[in-house]
């Protein structure tokens, strides 16, 4: 059995009224592991430290918990997934400024970002999987998985927003 | 003594402590960053709330923290707990500033 570290962000339907209502019914459904944030209208945020198998299985039984508690509640987003400079620094306990050299140096052999712009963003498996098979960074095995489970949780998420058909020509065009 | 309630900083008005030694000491260190402690619910203990709960924080949802009476692992929700005061943004902005681009 290992630990895992997520949060797992929700939308609330306006209808319902403050967040702390569902405090309760969180806890006897199993959220007893994570600290719930309540201080946005209509959003809840669950901070988990689940023991469990794997990384999947703990997001699992943790999404089955919170959508128990609160049927209507809809996922936003999975954490750490998506992650800026700053964030990916934290995680490895590099400076900012180590990462962009490390980043540079490494020229477009470096994972390309999910957005480039004014902020860029990444994938943290993707860097965390680059770092430790190229640079031979070592990671905590558990925060990959976490990553990884939590990326795939997210695409998963918006995959629902996807014409079948459409999705059956990009993919050809992509194999 | 009623005039001088007023003046007496936040963090010495007397609360009830929480039970689980580890969690007590984390609310404390809440506390001293500034953080409210509001003690009321049942399976839910109490609640936290962020000094810089305007819209410039960035603490999001975690701006105000529900706190469990009986958390399955006290030592792991303490740990939450302090992250959630570490990450603070406005209580970080002195020692890191920028955004990311």
């Amino acid at each position: 059995m290992n630990e895992y570290e997520f949060t797992l962000k929700f939308s609330l339907p306006e209808t319902i009224s403050h967040p702390s209502t569902y405090l309760e019914k969180l806890w006897t459904e199993g959220c007893d592991d994570a600290l719930v944030g309540i201080g946005l209208r209509s959003r809840i945020a669950l901070n988990f430290t689940r023991e469990s198998s794997s990384a999947q299985e703990a997001i699992l039984s943790a999404l089955a918990d919170v959508k128990r508690a609160i049927p209507k509640a809809e996922l936003v987003e999975a954490t750490p997934d998506f992650v800026g400079l700053t964030e990916i620094a934290n995680f490895l306990g590099f400076t900012r400024q180590n990462l962009i050299e490390v980043m540079t140096s490494s020229g477009s052999a470096f994972p390309a970002p999910v957005h480039e712009g004014k902020s860029t963003i990444w994938h943290l498996f993707k860097v965390l999987v680059w770092l430790k098979e190229r640079k031979k960074y070592s990671q905590q095995e558990t925060l990959i998985d976490i990553a990884k489970a939590n990326m795939q949780l997210n695409i998963a998420k918006d995959a629902y927003n996807i014409e079948p058909t459409f999705q059956q020509k990009i993919w050809s065009l992509m194999t | 003594m009623v005039a001088l309630c007023g003046k007496i900083p936040v963090y010495f008005m007397t609360r009830k402590s929480h039970s689980k030694p580890e969690i007590e000491a984390a609310l404390r260190y809440a506390e001293k960053n500034g953080w409210r402690v509001e003690v009321g619910g049942a399976h839910a203990w109490g609640k936290i709330y962020c000094p810089y709960n305007d819209k410039d924080c960035r603490c999001g949802e975690f701006c105000i923290s529900s706190i469990w009476s009986t958390p399955r692992n006290a030592g792991n929700h303490a740990k939450q707990i302090r992250r959630v005061i570490d990450n603070c943004t406005n209580h970080n902005k002195n020692v890191s500033s920028e955004e990311d681009d």
